[in-house]
């Protein structure tokens, strides 16, 4: 085995990494803030592929106009979610959280096979980033090398965003105690809507990036939410940097470990959570839970 | 015992006697293996707290251990039973000593990301397994020699199995234990507090459910004389869930309700022409159940004033 | 007395829902006679069988008058959502109320179950849906046939068609289920008299979404020939990645199996790639012809094979059941075994009675860049026909138990 190919195989790995580490931080950011784990985030993901086909076929955007439009509208979609519906689960257990939004999945993902069929719909890879980049040792493809570079300034963005700026800290003060932000003035409420259409959006925007490179389907979302799970449990639940780290190094291990021996791969992220749970139970980059 | 539940669990018992006539008895099959399943789901979500998203990995597990010990071994049926039952019990001991020490969303997340473990190995166990193609059955083999092709049957024998687990379940959470059970439900601090080992009462009771949901996935596979895919698959963890929530979790009788419910719908959905949305009506339902109706239907029926001569 | 007004109305509830179906159709003798139709009606199949195959099998029942032996037939459409545990049970129900026959099956998984309850039951099932070898192989049975293609067929149509042009190293892209061990089995049997063989072969799990890192090792190893022996979503999947990495233009591209509407979902993606199919709408004139009429009935959509199969086949059975005057499954098997024919579907075709299998010609085509597409669903371009007793697997190598 080369050291080149070698090479190749570390980018496929940071290329699936970028997936993971998108939905894996949007889960967080979501988290972070409502306190429920949106089951429906693969849905989300799903719809921000096809928000890209319907808007390529029928309103002829380009791919790069698909990537800010796309996200927005899943946002918005989400947004109205979670002012309808969603906020009335305050305050109960986090666990019916989880319960709507798996209901809302199911029903997400059958309506868009009503509309879509379950077979899937075509889309290529825009024809700026097609092709491939002499990386000096080798050539890679262009759009996953794109995929890899958008994923790293996303998710910087959103650190920064949330650990770092006025507004974040915010959101993090508004988490831990909602009276007191309340009463300094601050609308909570909208404060949350913001950051649930903040998370929407980056899953919609990891679906952007994967219609191009994979079938769009409805069930699209299915197998990938429960690795990004197993990963926002491995980094600790509710820590974004966990969540971002823990994305990529794990497409790295998984891309990695299907070099070695193909079987594992599937199973690869879950033996890791095991692991980790068994020895670290609040994940790698977690505080110890207060209970 | 509450009145109400004495009332309703006779009701559903005499409906459950009465199945196989009024509709296809394969379905009463099915509709009477997934009412445990639930039931066995529910001691740990209604009386315990605790929300598996991973129950799917006993129920199934044990369906193919039943099939495969049948189809490929030629064991006795009752042998083969007691096998996945033991199968399941020491999945979830496993399990259960994993998972056991974290709670809430956490234990949800974690139940649903180890049953894909064993999704995965099955699949890849393809000459054991069928892989994708699943394992059909030829037979449900024989109990001590005693043929069961007759539906009806063994749909009574699956019966009175059911009703012995459900009786289990009702003496278990009444015992002490379950008032342990039901105390740390509502302040676990308190409870450990007052010297109760917590993280034990939580195993035992994640392997009895497991036991039981193992039970009832190969009863469910005999019924069938099928195993397959599916039946591991996390749908199945997430529709076990529905079933209880939506019949009322914490009574018991409310996920023989769910379950009976939500698989007759299913049926008779199936026949018309939106027969393929089942997915979508349920998950309508369901959200709707979560937003305006958590206590379920039992929970409904049990929280409304008795007669005054009752008490 | 509030609560047992509630009490009885959730019981009535329970009650009402029960009798719709409580009623088991009696099967007399001068009554219907139902023909199940088990197929995919919403799910990833629904556009190579689904509603197309209700539609072709209604056709085979018009076009045969409607009726034999005096009973007015009836085609019911079964939904098995492409579960092994569903279609089981209402394979077994439909059975139970008067079906004689069950076809279509698409899947193999639900194929296979079906076959258990034909045998259990004795009535007949004819699949052309599902490709599993093992329904004329280890779980072959007295009351299932095998119609359509197998992995067998389709390794060997296309292995020998492609290894007889001189391409010596294969790579493999299998996925590690019970289809693709199959099918790199018959490929690796059907390539080895010319001399090719599979140089490697990657296995990877059910749910791999991502397949650069194999395509990555399969351009590695410059192979002339990397066959992609998965299915469906996957198929497009490691498609996208081997043109991704620009495999089209190294070596020859052999997909194992694929229906003529995928080609649809994404024609400039399928251009240029090899497959092998059991029938062709528009390879003969009277293929052409009933295609036609297939349309005009489908909102002009042109069928797949499996459709014309589903036509064919039930064609078969009622005039089989006119010959011998009885829709008992044991007559029936009677008449068809070693019965040969043609039709507008199948040409040189047998019912095979050693294993079941209903062997014909097979086909292989090239996918038609959409420039050379001269009308709508014409993607196909025939370049190959495999003779029967070269397609299907030799009765001497037959691995079934004949128990009947």
């Amino acid at each position: 085995m080369s050291a080149d190919y070698l090479a190749s195989q570390l980018f496929n790995g940071l290329a699936s990494g970028a997936f993971y580490a998108l939905l894996a931080l949007g889960l967080s950011v979501i988290f972070g803030t409502l306190r429920i784990i949106n089951f429906a985030h693969g849905a989300m993901y799903m719809l921000g592929a096809f928000a890209t086909y319907y808007g390529v076929q029928y309103l002829h955007l380009s791919f790069f106009a698909a990537l800010i439009v796309a996200p927005l509208i899943v946002a918005a979609l989400g947004m109205i979610f979670e002012v309808l519906l969603l906020r009335r689960l305050q305050g109960t257990d986090p666990v019916y959280g989880l319960l709507f939004t798996f209901a809302t999945t199911l029903v997400v993902v059958n309506l868009m096979r009503w509309v879509a069929g379950a077979m899937g719909s075509p889309y290529e890879i825009p024809a700026a980033l097609s092709g491939a980049t002499n990386l000096g040792f080798t050539l890679y493809p262009t759009y996953k090398l794109f995929v890899i570079v958008v994923s790293i300034v996303v998710c910087a963005l959103v650190w920064w965003f949330v650990e770092r700026s006025l507004l974040g800290a915010r959101i993090r003060a508004a988490t831990e105690n909602p009276v007191l932000v309340r009463a300094l003035g601050i609308d909570t409420p909208r404060l949350i809507t913001l950051t649930f259409g903040l998370g929407v959006a980056i899953a919609a925007l990891a679906g952007v990036l994967a219609a191009p490179t994979t079938n769009v389907y409805p069930s699209m979302g299915d197998d990938i939410i429960i690795y990004t799970f197993a990963i926002v449990v491995i980094g600790g639940l509710g820590s974004i940097t966990g969540s971002i780290v823990m994305g990529f190094v794990l497409g790295v291990l998984q891309t990695l470990g299907a070099v070695w021996y193909p079987p594992i791969a599937t199973t690869l992220i879950f033996i890791v959570m095991v692991v980790v749970i068994a020895l670290r139970p609040s994940g790698l980059f977690g505080r110890r839970e207060s209970s | 015992m509450d009145r109400r539940l004495l009332v309703l669990l006779i009701v559903v018992a005499v409906v459950g006697l009465a199945l196989p006539k009024l509709i296809y008895p394969i379905v009463a099959i099915d509709v009477l293996c997934f009412a445990l399943f639930a039931v066995a789901l529910d001691l740990l979500f209604g009386f315990a707290g605790l929300l598996s998203f991973g129950q799917a990995m006993f129920w199934g597990g044990s369906a193919y251990v039943v099939a495969i010990l049948i189809q490929t071994f030629h064991v006795d049926g009752a042998l083969a039973l007691l096998a996945a039952v033991a199968y399941a019990t020491l999945l979830s001991t496993v399990v259960g000593a994993l998972v056991v020490r974290r709670s809430g969303i956490y234990f949800a997340m974690i139940t649903l990301a180890i049953a894909q473990i064993e999704y995965f190995v099955a699949v890849q166990l393809k000459d054991l397994t069928g892989g994708e193609n699943g394992l059909p059955m030829d037979s449900r083999g024989s109990f001590f020699g005693v043929h069961l092709s007759n539906d009806t049957a063994f749909y009574y024998l699956a019966f009175v199995i059911v009703a012995l687990c459900v009786w289990l379940v009702i003496r278990v959470v009444g015992s002490p234990f379950g008032t342990v059970l039901r105390a740390i439900r509502q302040n676990e601090t308190r409870t450990i507090a007052l010297g109760y080992q917590v993280n034990r009462f939580k195993l035992a009771t994640f392997v009895l459910s497991g036991a039981l949901c193992g039970l009832a996935g190969a009863l469910y596979a005999l019924g069938n004389r099928l195993a397959g895919l599916e039946m591991i698959d996390w749908h199945t963890s997430g529709a076990v869930v529905m079933m209880a929530i939506l019949g009322g979790s914490g009574t018991i009788v409310g996920p023989i309700i769910g379950a009976g419910i939500y698989q007759v719908i299913e049926y008779f959905v199936s026949k018309t022409p939106i027969g393929q949305e089942t997915d979508l009506v349920m998950g309508l339902v369901f959200a709707c159940c979560i937003l305006a109706f958590r206590q379920g239907i039992a929970g409904g029926v049990l929280s409304l004033p008795w007669r005054k001569t009752s008490t | 007395m509030r609560t047992t007004r509630v009490l009885s109305a959730v019981c009535a509830g329970i009650m009402l829902c029960a009798p719709l179906s409580a009623a088991p159709a009696t099967a007399a003798d001068n009554g219907p006679i139902h023909i199940a139709v088990i197929t995919d009606m919403s799910g990833v199949y629904a556009s190579i069988s689904g509603q197309g195959a209700v539609e072709a099998t209604k056709m085979a029942v018009e076009d045969f008058g409607g009726k034999v032996l005096g009973r007015p037939i009836v085609v019911d459409t079964v939904d098995h959502q492409n579960s092994a545990t569903v279609a089981e049970a209402k394979a077994r129900e439909e059975f139970d109320n008067g079906a004689e026959l069950a076809v279509d099956l698409t899947n193999s998984a639900t194929a296979l179950a079906v076959a258990g309850v034909a045998k259990d039951v004795h009535k007949l099932a004819i699949v052309s849906g599902g490709g599993s070898s093992a329904l004329t192989g280890a779980s072959c049975n007295k009351y299932t046939y095998h119609y359509a293609y197998d992995t067998y067929a389709l390794a060997h149509s296309e292995g020998t068609s492609v290894a007889k042009t001189g391409l010596k190293t294969w790579y493999g892209i299998v996925p590690d289920y019970a289809f693709g061990k199959s099918m790199l089995s018959d490929f690796t049997d059907a390539i080895a008299p010319f001399g090719a063989t599979f140089v490697h072969s990657d296995t990877m799990p059910l749910g791999t979404t991502d397949f650069s890192t194999y395509m990555l090792a399969a351009k590695n190893a410059h192979p002339q020939v990397i066959a992609l022996l998965n299915a469906g979503a996957d198929t497009v999947n490691s498609m996208k990645a081997a043109k991704e990495f620009g495999l089209d233009k190294q070596m020859k591209i052999v997909v194992g199996l694929f229906f003529l509407p995928q080609v649809d979902t994404d024609p400039a993606l399928w251009a240029g790639a090899k497959v092998a199919d059991s029938w062709y709408w528009n390879q003969t004139p009277e293929a052409r012809k009933w295609a036609d009429r297939y349309a005009a009935r489908m909102n002009g959509v042109r069928p797949g094979s499996i459709q014309a199969a589903d036509y064919s086949s039930t064609m078969q059975w009622l005039k089989a059941v006119k010959a011998v005057g009885s829709v008992d499954a044991d007559k029936v098997v009677a008449y068809l075994d070693g019965r040969k024919f043609s039709d507008f579907y199948a040409q040189n075709a047998e019912w095979r009675g050693r294993d079941h299998s209903v062997v014909h010609d097979m086909y292989v085509y090239d996918i038609l860049p959409q420039s050379e597409v001269k009308e709508k669903d014409a993607w196909y371009k025939l370049v190959d026909t495999i003779p029967a007793s070269q397609a299907f697997r030799p009765v001497a190598q037959s691995n079934c138990t004949k128990t009947w």
